[in-house]
């Protein structure tokens, strides 16, 4: 034992707090840093030095750092998010068709609404021909309204589509960051370090690849992670990404496939890319179908009513709506439209006789009478309503449930990966110490150096 | 429990109550608790039937206003009528006096003729167009007067039109029976003819809707001549078949103080509530014809013209008929126009019950939605306020400087 071993342990000290003040000092600088983990400190007892039968403590040794994880909160994390974004992909399209259902001036409900008072109107003077335009200009507003609404639904889910293209591209980005990552971590982990930064990096890549689709994530023994979508088509493995394309499908719209071109669009349930597909496929042509038998349905059965009654020239009535078929009711709200511009075709009379008003009592029954689904007219829109009304709120909820449950979920993570500054204050107060008590302890050997080099000296004096 | 960052947890309880002040903000500014579908999808539904109803509403009462000057109007022509038999009943009376002399029988019919124009004008009452006692045949005057003989423009020496010229398909020729008070509608099918017309017309007359003698022949000038009609008091004819062209009167054959009824016996019926419709007109085929109103005005013309005491008291006595039967018909409009007034009130009250409603459905009342808000700003201000206290808070603030 000797005063330099002394030293060395002193110097080793000041090394191992050097290097501790600087994990503090990282963990400060990288407090706000999206998805940092916090590192620790890893000292270790230097191995003592053995004198005969005395064992000696050598000193502190800096083994490394250590980043604080908690992986099972971090895949919550991941699921929550998933799912979060799945519900916003929904509720924002939601948002955007609910206002075409929404009383208004120019809502299916309020024109129908007023075709029927115009056709009331008319029916108090049955011969007039200004009530007679305001029954056609009523059918128009209609047949716009239904016009309009049907393109709300189609542009949004125009613009889903697009959306798809887009998410499908991010996620190929991504999954290439990913695999890119995995041989860096796995050298890391291979030489015994922590992945450290690079996973932090890689987490946060999934992260944002969980805001775009479900995706299951996999650990490798060398830290790296496998990353394969909802129903296990692989996206990463090893330093290897596999790239998902889009391609037209037979309904027009872009289906997801695979690097091997198979189609596992119906598979991809969460995260924006999910929630876009199960609303492009699923939501809008579910109101579309319903929008579309509406203006069907009620168009023929005005027609049919307009069939059975004569005109103001005393002939049976030619169709007042422009319509597909019965057998074709797809597209019908969006292409229905008034084929009369005569009012006197208005077919008011059930007497031949342009005065008569019998088949206006017939036209306004239809407000009140059942059309092929088993409903009214406007109960049918009003069931409609409901529908947008309660998919939206729905989905309002889910987000807003989720994003708490992500709040909950990230203090749990911050709580155990979070850097708190008050307590890297007071490791920094620690560290500080401990490098201003070894300082002073290579103070004192100095000092110490001194005497003995002096005790030769002293006497020669 | 170790604690992270407060910075997120702050920033959400932030975001919350400041949503939350928006939506009562928004309360406060529009009155409505529903702003979108999503806010309350049932009552966003049952809206939509709601306001349905509230529009069907204002236009029945938009209907009952219309109706009720129209009916008004109606029921003040058959009160001229009354007046006009009543004074026709006062002049027979007089007539009928053995003391009258002819001189003065003769100045009481034409006191009468006027009399019976009078009540013919307001046979042919109209009210914004629509002529109020046609039945729904309602764009041309109900009562014309009457000829014995009308002819078509169409035809002419150098071409005749002949038995065996085509009808146009669907046109209609209408001739209306003043003694008979019945008429025949003929529509053309292709391809008859005016051989065909002039069946009708003999099938008619062997019916007893038109009277006899009413023929259709063509005349030395080419033309469709339909009558003489034998009758006492003629025909009118129409058409708007383009072969035919117009039907007039023949010069010189006009009934004196006839006319013959060109409407129809159909009425409307117009929805004043969801339930509940009125008839909305009274066909002069029952108001007038039906009561003899102006037979028995022409008749009592004629008695007076003649002179005879009996026969004057007779045709009074049947204008007192006539009288009776007015009165009995304005019954069923008298109905009409009081169940109007009623339910006319009754919707007054169904517009604010509706009204009512769609505000329990979608609306608050103003202290609802300021008490909300001043809930939601309390709210915030908790949240600031603890933000404010709490976020700044770290042990470096307590470490001396240097």
């Amino acid at each position: 034992m000797s005063l330099s071993t002394s030293l060395s342990i002193a110097v080793q000290a000041l090394n191992a707090d050097t290097g501790a003040l600087q994990g503090t000092n990282n963990n400060i600088a990288n407090a706000n840093t999206p998805g940092y983990s916090r590192q620790t400190v890893i000292f270790q007892e230097a191995t003592p030095t053995e004198n005969g039968s005395l064992s000696m403590g050598d000193g502190v040794v800096l083994e490394g750092f250590q980043s604080v994880r908690d992986e099972l909160v971090q895949t919550q994390i991941q699921q929550q998010t998933q799912s979060q974004s799945g519900t916003n992909a929904q509720l924002t399209t939601l948002q955007q068709i609910q206002p075409a259902f929404t009383t208004s001036t120019a809502d299916i409900g309020t024109q129908m609404s007023a075709l029927f008072t115009s056709i009331s109107s008319l029916s108090a003077a049955p011969a007039n021909s200004a009530d007679r335009e305001s029954v056609i200009a009523a059918g128009q507003n209609l047949a716009t309204a239904f016009n309009t609404t049907s393109s709300a639904l189609t542009t949004a889910q125009t613009g889903l589509n697009t959306q798809v293209t887009q998410d499908v591209s991010q996620i190929n980005t991504l999954t290439q960051q990913i695999a890119a990552l995995n041989p860096q971590i796995a050298a890391l982990t291979g030489t015994g370090q922590d992945g450290g930064t690079l996973e932090d990096q890689q987490n946060q890549l999934v992260l944002k690849l969980s805001a775009l689709t479900n995706v299951s994530i996999t650990q490798t023994n060398n830290g790296g992670e496998t990353v394969t979508t909802g129903n296990g088509t692989a996206l990463v493995v090893g330093s290897q990404s596999y790239a998902l394309q889009t391609a037209p499908s037979g309904s027009g719209m872009l289906q997801v496939e695979d690097s091997n071109g198979k189609n596992i669009t119906p598979t991809l349930s969460e995260g924006d890319l999910g929630g876009t597909i199960q609303t492009r496929d699923t939501t809008i042509p579910g109101l579309l179908t319903q929008l579309d038998s509406l203006a069907n349905q009620f168009g023929n059965a005005f027609n049919a009513v307009q069939n059975s009654g004569f005109d103001a020239y005393g002939n049976a009535g030619v169709n007042f709506f422009t319509i597909p078929s019965t057998s074709s009711i797809a597209g019908s709200a969006a292409s229905i439209s008034v084929g009369v511009t005569d009012p006197n075709l208005i077919a008011a009379s059930t007497d031949q006789v342009a005065g008569g008003n019998g088949n206006l009592t017939r036209m306004t029954a239809l407000q009140t009478a059942a059309l092929s689904s088993g409903q009214t007219p406007g109960a049918t829109y009003s069931n409609l309503v409901y529908q947008v009304g309660n998919l939206t709120s729905t989905a309002t909820a889910e987000s807003s449930a989720t994003a708490a449950s992500l709040l909950q979920l990230n203090d749990q993570l911050s709580s155990v990966s979070g850097v708190s500054i008050d307590q890297e204050s007071t490791n920094l107060i620690a560290y500080q110490q401990a490098y201003e008590a070894a300082a002073r302890v290579v103070s004192t050997i100095q000092s110490l150096f001194q005497v003995t080099l002096s005790m030769g000296t002293a006497g020669a004096n | 429990m170790r604690v992270g960052s407060m910075v997120p947890d702050a920033q959400y309880a932030m975001q919350q109550s400041q949503a939350a002040l928006a939506t009562a903000l928004q309360q406060v500014s529009t009155s409505l608790r529903v702003n979108q579908l999503s806010d309350d999808p049932a009552a966003s539904a049952n809206m939509v039937s709601s306001l349905a109803e509230s529009a069907n509403v204002d236009q029945y009462t938009k209907n009952i206003s219309s109706l009720q000057s129209q009916m008004q109007t109606a029921d003040a022509s058959l009160s001229d009528v009354v007046t006009s038999l009543n004074s026709a009943i006062t002049a027979g009376t007089s007539g009928a006096s053995g003391t009258v002399t002819l001189a003065n029988q003769a100045a009481t019919a034409t006191q009468v003729q006027g009399l019976l124009s009078s009540v013919v004008a307001s046979a042919n009452t109209s009210y914004q167009g629509t002529y109020l006692f046609g039945g729904t045949s309602s764009s041309t005057p109900p009562f014309v007067q009457a000829s014995t003989t009308f002819t078509s423009s169409a035809g002419s020496t150098a071409t005749p039109l002949s038995m065996s010229t085509l009808l146009t398909p669907d046109m209609v020729t209408t001739i209306s029976d003043a003694a008979t008070g019945g008429s025949l509608v003929y529509k053309a099918s292709s391809p008859e003819t005016i051989g065909d017309l002039a069946t009708a017309i003999t099938n008619a007359v062997t019916a007893g809707t038109l009277s006899a003698g009413t023929t259709a022949t063509i005349n030395a000038a080419g033309h469709l001549q339909i009558g003489p009609n034998s009758g006492t008091d003629g025909i009118v004819v129409s058409t708007n078949d383009p072969a035919l062209g117009s039907m007039t009167a023949a010069s010189g054959t006009d009934v004196a103080n006839s006319y013959a009824y060109v409407g129809n016996s159909s009425v409307n019926s117009v929805q004043i509530g969801d339930s509940l419709s009125v008839t909305t007109n009274l066909p002069g085929s029952s108001a007038f014809l039906g009561t003899n109103v102006m037979g028995s005005l022409k008749g009592l013309i004629s008695a007076l013209q003649s002179g005879s005491s009996v026969q004057i008291g007779a045709a009074t006595a049947a204008v007192s008929t006539a009288l009776n039967a007015v009165g009995e018909t304005r019954v069923p409009l008298d109905n009409s126009i009081s169940e109007l007034n009623s339910q006319e009130t009754f919707l007054g009250q169904e517009t604010v019950n509706l009204k009512t409603a769609q505000t329990a459905l979608v609306g608050v009342t103003l202290s609802t939605a300021a008490t909300n808000l001043s809930q939601a700003e309390l709210d915030n201000n908790a949240v600031l306020a603890a933000s404010a206290k709490v976020l700044p808070q770290t042990l470096l603030s307590y470490l001396a400087p240097g």
